[in-house]
Order: structure tokens, then C-alpha cells, then sequence
């Protein structure tokens, strides 16, 4: 059939046409002007309204095009940004005024002010799926003069300053959101910020300079966040050189430990924030066998964290043996013990286990983490090597947001979970997981410690939280460090690492910098 | 009855079985969506909010509501051809599936054009020696790219031509500097029209590597196919008896076999545009295509209940529509179909 292997022969030479021409495409790749920079991350952003984000890659975003009253530098102190001075508060602690920056316009060219502010403050009150922030605490926002704020508190607050470093509570334009005061504005953003939002989709926002911006001009002519869904995607950008930095969230350990062997070899910039990511066993308390503390201690001993972060992350999650991750108050020195196979040994007996008795205990991941699912292999590894004849663990994934849902009826003895504190202080550490409005015994049964799936209190540990909310300085301080003794004798949670967010930029660019709440200061980008 | 009477029948009785189709559906996604364990609250705020501040976020999303009161909610929205809002960002369903659907369609009909191409193509060839070496290697290519995983094919692909030889593009649907075209969603159309051409090269630039993907991986479907009924129909009598009377080969490949082979091919082919029409989700999430499946698998995981819900009945009802057409082609094209 002659004719019929012509026509085959003619359709395989079309097709090998078409290898040429796609070795032609790549001459045909736009290339972005080198003072417009790229940034990379694993996360689309739905919506630029504050009221709405929630998520870490919304407020990396709206730190680049909003400015809140307060910052956390790269050393976790707090400096004031659109207020001039630390909040100044009444006698009894219940009245705070923030002097607030005068000359600052919005991107469209509206006075900043205490109205504008109220405002704000009010609409994320109103809409905010994060009002939770200040209900807790505000009772009435109003201006007190053109620039003053006035907050009315509903207990006396020492961390209010860091409260108002929330990148949500950034002002917005009164004109520009004049029709969305009762609805969120998904697609357009009118703040203060170094940069205003120019194109806004889920994946892709571009950010051009403010020209009227207040503060120091941005070192980059603009900044293009991209999103791309898979490690992989994200890691192959950067070493194409598609993207010109990488942040680190939702990049597999091993990638990120090639990426700092690229920077070791000077291919590329590393930079590495400060922790506000931790990670924690919660165990359950309130029923057999984790209600005996004894059990619960024998655990918190058994855990080789070093040997974990190690084999699960090459050491990028540092072992964390508190519940506040430093440098924040009370972080140091850690309260939890480390790790010591003999003396858990030995309470392991005391509760009448290891002798020709095992407990079994389940111990559950979030499938959808994969560094979680490697840390409940890697423990359970290693408890099998140290621990056999003690401790023996049962482990089974489930999806994150199922998993949230059973927290609060007690679903699992024992569950690794992480927590991002909102702003940079402890109480958004502990508070979350150890608040409780009713205590029975060292039992929980109404609270923060119940949602939170422990359900474990301690007489007094209430009135000492509500302590430090009100102390300043090395008072505070101390008090953090009693509150974490208690909490890691309790052993009902258990910290296990920190994630430092980092950064890799091509090796033409400056070291990238991180302000203290481990969000990439993006202003700060340029080529060396 | 008529055989154009039977047509009409049958495609009455689809259309009449539309509604109710879409009517289960709608149902079944939405109990199937409530019944799972966890909410956009939980989705949105996980652990960190206070468990009062959950429950006045769920009271003002309405998710407070029982659950007959929700679904009724549902219905009445629904037969006003009103989507709903998302959760996450309040966008209409519909501005979603509208910016969505056009990304899955292009990927989908660019890969299905390759697909059909090199599926034919690889097919034909091994027709002239069967059993010959060309023949087994389009067989070998017919298992292969049907039995390879689409994600780890995707991986290679974007490990080779993007990361190792830096031809193409990561991810993405367009150049990140350059601005979209305004138009149709459909972006080499939309470049096209506007005559802007770095425009149309950037939008093929990042097409070239998810079409290719998935026109591979459904091209070896295709080859068996045509390669199968290719070889029935040209050891059947009417064939013999074509050649019997002396045409030539190529005549009697093209001519007489090749429309009878196809038959089948347009059946697959009509089950393949159905199923694209719901995008590729392993394709769009590996290469971040914004298409409906992308977005369906964010809102699945964001428990997004009314785009989750949209997305799935307004694809639903593609489908259905397009299988319809399917059938009524296949019906007009061979006469021995009936209904």
C-alpha cells in the first residue's frame, strides 16, 4: 500500500514540522523590564478586600499595598507606621489615642485621617471574616480630633499595639469603598500603601509605585505576584529564571534544601524570616488513656525533635520545645522538655505500661500537609526504634478542614496541627489554645481549650492569661514563662517545630528582606 | 415510524430529561457538599477564630439556616438561573465560570486537535505492514500515553521543556507583564482579533505545554481506535469487494474504510469533548491553568458550597447537550444507528 504509507510519511513529516516551530517560541518570550520584579508563591488570591483575607498570600499582599497604625520591624520591635506614637492609654486602661501621620493620601488622592480610619475599622467590625480580631477587644472606634483616634477597649489590652499591626485593619479610601461599606471589593484596592493594586486576578496581581506615597519610595519599579499551584512549578520558575524571587510557602523540603545548596554556590539570595508558624501535638484530656498527665508527660519526653526536623525537613523546621515561637515575650527559656528515652522510659512503667503492656495510641496528620504525613511516619519510626515494648503509634491522615470541624467533639487523642499567630504577640499563641470560660478540675468543658481539641485547663490558668493581657515588660514576660511551665506540665499540647518563611531571589538581586510578622518586604526588592 | 421521526423523538425525550438530569444533580451536590464534615468557615478561618466568632460568621453566610431552608434557597436561585456568590470573595458564580470555562474550552480544543492529529496519524501508520514494526510501535504508543499518569507526564514535560531547555513557560495562562486581551476569554482568539501579536505568542507560548500534555495523553486513545477499526474495515467484504474491482488502494483505504473506521473514533471523540468541557483537572492544576477544573478543586477545598455547585451544574449541563449532539451525529452519519 504505497499510497497509504506516502500519506502516513506525510502527516509524520507535518508533525516533525512542528518541532521546529517550537523551538522558535522561546525567541518569542517577553521579557519583563529588569526594574519590574517577579515574586512567586503557592497561593491565588480571590479577593483584596481586607474584610476577606485570610490567608497568608492575601495579607503578603496587602502588606505591599496597605500600611497598618503599627509594624513589627525585622526584629519584632513594634514601630509605629500611619500613628506617630504608641497608643496612649487612660488610667483605668479602657481609653487608647493614636496620633495618626498627617499628609498621607490614599491612591486616590484622598486625605488620610481619623475619619477614614474609623471608617475602616468599623467596616472590617462590620464585614470582616476576621472581626474576631476586635470584637474580642474594641468596644467603640471614633475620631477625637482630625488626627486622633480614640479606641474604647473592652478590657485594658498591653498588646494593643500589635493588636493594630494587623495588615486587615489598614485603612481604606471613605470615597473609593463609599458604595461597598455594607460589602466587600473583591477586585480594586484604595489604601496607602507603597504600591497600588494596577491588575488583580486570582493568580496574577501587579503592583505599581505610589507616586504620593508618604514613606520611602519602593526600590523596584513594580512587583508582579504570581501564583503557581505545585512545588515543582515553583521551584522550575526559578531556576529557569521565569520568576525572580520565591517565597517558600507550599515548597516540598527537598526543594527548598536544593535551593539553599543554590544559594550556598552563590546561584541565588536566601533569606530567611522570622518564625510565626508553629507546629503542635494536641492530646486529647478529657478521656482515657490521655487523661492520665503521667502518659501525657512519658509522650511529650518521647518526642526526638531534632531527629524529626532532620529526617522530615533537613533541619529547615526548627525543633520547638514552647508555645510562643521566639523572639516573641516569653518564648525563652523553652518550657517543654526535650527529648529523653529513660525518663519517659520510666513514667511510661509508672503508668503501668513497657512491662508486657503497650500502649497503642492513634495518632492523626492533616493528608493534605505532606510534612505533616513524614512527621507521623518519622515518629512512629522512631518511637518503634526507642520505645518499643512502651508505645506504639496508629497512624491514619485526614483533610484539613474535616479534621477542624472533629477538633471540638474530641475526635482525636492525638492530632499534629500548626498555628500562624495574626499579629506578633504570645497571647495569640496561647490564648487560642488554652483560653477557657469553664474549668472543672484540670478539665476544660467550655472554652478555647475544648475547640481546640485538649480540653485541658488548669485552676487558675484563666485569671493568669487574663493577667497578662494587662502587664507590660519583664512582669509580662514572666508571667508568659509560668503560663508555659504549667501548660507544658499539663503536656496536653506539645510543640513540636517552627517554619521561618524564606525567600530566593536570583543572585543579580539585593538579599531580600522580611519585616517581623515573616511577611517579604517587598518594596525593598532591587537588583544590586 | 420514520427514521427523521425517531430522531426527533429521541432528542425530545433528552431535552425533556434535561431539567430532572439537572435537577438530581444540583440536589446531589449540594447534600453531597453539607454532608461531608466541615464548613467554609472552618475552611476559611481553620482553628484560629473563637468558637463564638465561627458562629456569626456561619449566621452571616446564612449557613445557620436548616437544611431544607438552604436547599430551598438553592432552588428558587437556581430556577432564576441566579448561581449564587461565593463565599470567599462574594464574585458572582457566573462572572467565575465565565472567566473560567473559556481557558478550559481553548485547552481543551487545542489538545483535542493534537490529540485528533497525532492520533490519526500514529493509527494510519502502521495500517501498510501489520504486525510490522511501525505497527507495534503505535500500539506500544497507544498503551503508553493512555496508561501514563497524566500529573507525572505533566511533571516531565515541565521539567524538560520549561525548567531544563527553558523553551516554555512554567504555568501560568499569559505572560505576567503583558495585560490579557479583552474579548471572548478565549485568548488566541481574542490576540487574534485585537492584531496584537505578542499578545497571540503569549498566550500560545503558555498553551503549548498543558495542549500538548493532554493532546498526548489522549492521542494514543485515538491511534488504537482508528488503528482497530481500520484493520476490521479492511478485512471486510465490502472492501474485498471494493478492490475486486480494481480501485486503487488508496481509494479504497480512504474512500471505503476510512469513513466506517471513524464512526467509532467520532463517539470517542464526542465522550472526550464532553468530558474537557469539565476541564482536565490533573493538566490544569499541574500546569496552574485557570480553567473550571482548577477553580472547582480550590473551591472544593475552600468548601466553596456555591461555586462548588455551580460549577458542577453548568458543566452538567454541557455535557448532557454535547452528548446529545454527539449521538444525533453519529446518527446522521451512520444509518445503520437507530433509536
Amino acid at each position: 500500500m504505497p499510497d497509504v504509507l506516502t500519506l502516513s510519511l506525510l502527516v509524520r513529516s507535518a508533525l516533525a514540522a512542528l518541532v521546529p516551530a517550537l523551538a522558535l517560541l522561546p525567541g518569542c518570550q517577553p521579557r519583563h523590564p529588569a526594574s519590574e520584579l517577579v515574586v512567586a508563591t503557592n497561593s491565588t488570591v480571590a479577593s483584596v478586600d481586607p474584610v476577606d483575607i485570610t490567608t497568608l498570600a492575601g495579607m503578603q499582599l496587602l502588606s505591599a499595598i496597605g500600611d497598618p497604625l503599627y509594624a513589627a520591624d525585622a526584629k519584632g520591635q513594634l514601630q509605629p507606621r500611619l500613628a506617630t506614637a504608641l497608643p496612649k492609654l487612660s488610667a483605668n486602661g479602657l481609653t487608647a489615642r493614636i496620633p495618626l501621620r498627617q499628609g498621607v493620601q490614599f491612591h486616590d488622592g484622598t486625605r488620610f485621617d481619623a475619619k477614614a480610619m474609623v471608617f475602616s475599622l468599623e467596616r472590617f467590625r462590620a464585614l470582616g471574616k476576621m472581626g474576631y480580631l476586635l470584637d474580642d477587644r474594641i468596644r467603640a472606634v471614633r475620631a477625637s480630633g482630625p488626627y486622633e483616634l480614640e479606641l474604647q477597649l473592652k478590657r485594658p489590652y498591653s498588646a494593643l499595639a500589635a493588636l493594630l499591626s494587623s495588615i486587615n485593619l489598614t485603612p481604606l479610601s471613605p470615597t473609593a469603598y463609599s458604595q461597598h461599606r455594607e460589602r466587600a471589593l473583591a477586585d480594586r484596592f484604595v489604601g496607602t500603601g507603597p504600591y497600588r493594586l494596577a491588575r488583580k486576578s486570582p493568580q496574577k496581581q501587579t503592583l505599581l509605585p505610589f507616586s504620593n506615597y508618604w514613606g520611602p519610595a519602593t526600590r523596584n519599579q513594580g512587583i508582579h505576584l504570581v501564583s503557581l499551584s505545585n512545588s515543582t512549578a515553583l521551584f522550575g520558575a526559578l531556576v529557569s529564571g521565569e520568576v525572580d524571587v520565591l517565597l517558600s510557602q507550599g515548597i516540598e523540603s527537598d526543594q527548598q534544601k536544593a535551593l539553599a545548596e543554590r544559594a550556598r554556590r552563590g546561584q541565588l539570595v536566601e533569606a530567611i524570616g522570622p518564625a510565626v508558624e508553629i507546629g503542635y501535638l494536641t492530646l486529647l484530656s478529657n478521656r482515657p488513656p490521655l487523661d492520665q498527665p503521667l502518659l501525657r508527660q512519658a509522650i511529650a519526653l518521647s518526642l526526638n525533635r531534632a531527629l524529626i526536623s532532620e529526617r522530615v525537613s533537613y533541619g529547615i523546621r526548627a525543633p520547638l520545645r514552647s508555645l510562643v515561637p521566639p523572639p516573641l515575650a516569653g518564648s525563652e527559656p523553652p518550657a517543654w522538655p526535650s527529648y529523653n528515652p529513660t525518663e519517659a522510659r520510666a513514667l511510661f512503667r509508672k503508668a503501668g505500661y513497657c512491662q508486657g503492656r503497650r500502649l497503642t495510641l492513634p495518632l492523626t496528620f492533616r493528608s493534605n500537609v505532606p510534612a505533616d504525613k513524614l512527621f507521623a511516619l518519622t515518629w512512629k519510626a522512631q518511637l518503634e526504634r526507642d520505645l518499643r515494648d512502651c508505645l506504639q503509634l496508629e497512624i491514619s491522615g485526614m483533610e484539613s478542614t474535616t479534621a477542624y470541624r472533629q477538633l471540638e467533639q474530641g475526635a482525636f487523642p492525638m492530632i499534629l496541627l500548626d498555628w500562624v499567630g495574626d499579629y506578633p504577640d504570645p497571647d495569640i499563641y496561647l490564648l487560642p489554645m488554652l483560653g477557657c470560660q469553664k474549668v472543672q478540675g484540670s478539665r476544660c468543658l467550655e472554652g478555647n481549650a475544648a475547640a481546640a481539641g485538649s480540653f485541658w485547663s488548669s485552676p487558675g490558668l484563666q485569671k493568669q492569661l487574663e493577667d497578662s493581657e494587662r502587664l507590660e515588660g519583664l512582669q509580662r514576660q514572666t508571667l508568659l514563662q509560668t503560663i508555659q511551665r504549667r501548660t507544658a506540665a499539663g503536656a496536653a499540647y506539645i510543640p513540636v517545630w517552627q517554619v521561618a518563611p524564606r525567600a530566593w531571589a536570583q543572585a543579580r538581586l539585593e538579599k531580600p528582606v522580611f519585616d517581623g510578622t515573616g511577611r517579604l518586604v517587598l518594596q525593598a526588592l532591587s537588583d544590586r | 415510524m420514520s427514521r427523521r421521526r425517531h430522531l426527533l423523538r429521541y432528542l425530545a425525550s433528552r431535552v425533556a430529561l434535561m431539567p430532572l438530569m439537572l435537577w438530581l444533580i444540583a440536589s446531589l451536590v449540594f447534600l453531597l457538599l453539607r454532608v461531608a464534615p466541615g464548613d467554609p468557615i472552618d475552611a476559611l478561618l481553620g482553628i484560629r477564630a473563637p468558637v463564638e466568632a465561627r458562629a456569626a460568621l456561619r449566621q452571616q453566610l446564612g449557613l445557620d439556616q436548616p437544611l431544607l431552608v438552604q436547599y430551598g434557597h438553592y432552588l428558587t436561585d437556581l430556577l432564576r438561573g441566579d448561581l449564587g456568590t461565593s463565599l470567599t470573595n462574594n464574585e458572582a458564580v457566573t462572572a467565575v465560570i465565565r472567566d473560567s470555562l473559556p481557558a478550559s474550552l481553548e485547552l481543551g480544543v487545542v489538545a483535542l486537535m493534537l490529540a485528533t492529529l497525532v492520533g490519526l496519524a500514529v493509527g494510519f501508520s502502521g495500517i501498510a505492514r501489520p504486525e510490522g514494526k511501525l505497527d507495534l510501535g503505535g500500539r506500544l504508543y497507544g498503551i503508553g500515553t493512555y496508561a501514563l499518569p497524566p500529573f507525572w507526564a505533566a511533571m516531565v514535560m515541565q521539567l524538560v521543556f520549561a525548567v531544563w531547555l527553558g523553551w516554555l513557560p512554567v504555568g501560568g495562562r499569559f505572560p505576567t507583564t503583558l495585560v490579557p486581551p479583552e474579548g471572548s476569554g478565549f485568548y488566541l482568539l481574542d490576540s487574534t482579533l485585537n492584531g496584537n501579536a505578542e499578545q497571540f505568542w503569549g498566550a500560545l507560548r503558555h498553551l503549548v505545554l498543558p495542549a500538548s500534555t493532554l493532546g498526548l495523553l489522549l492521542s494514543g486513545v485515538f491511534a488504537n481506535a482508528l488503528r482497530l477499526n481500520l484493520r476490521r474495515a479492511l478485512d471486510s467484504d465490502y472492501v474485498e469487494a471494493a478492490r475486486s474491482r480494481g480501485l486503487s488502494e488508496r481509494r479504497v483505504v480512504l474512500r471505503h474504510a476510512l469513513p466506517n473506521a471513524l464512526l467509532p473514533v467520532l463517539t470517542i471523540t464526542g465522550i472526550t469533548v464532553a468530558s474537557l468541557i469539565g476541564g482536565a483537572l490533573l493538566i490544569e492544576v499541574t500546569y496552574s491553568w485557570p480553567g473550571v477544573a482548577f477553580r472547582l478543586q480550590e473551591a472544593i477545598g475552600q468548601r466553596d458550597y456555591p461555586v462548588v455547585q455551580g460549577i458542577v451544574v453548568v458543566v452538567a449541563a454541557l455535557v448532557v447537550v454535547v452528548s446529545v449532539v454527539v449521538d444525533l451525529l453519529v446518527a446522521l452519519l451512520d444509518p445503520r444507528v437507530s433509536f
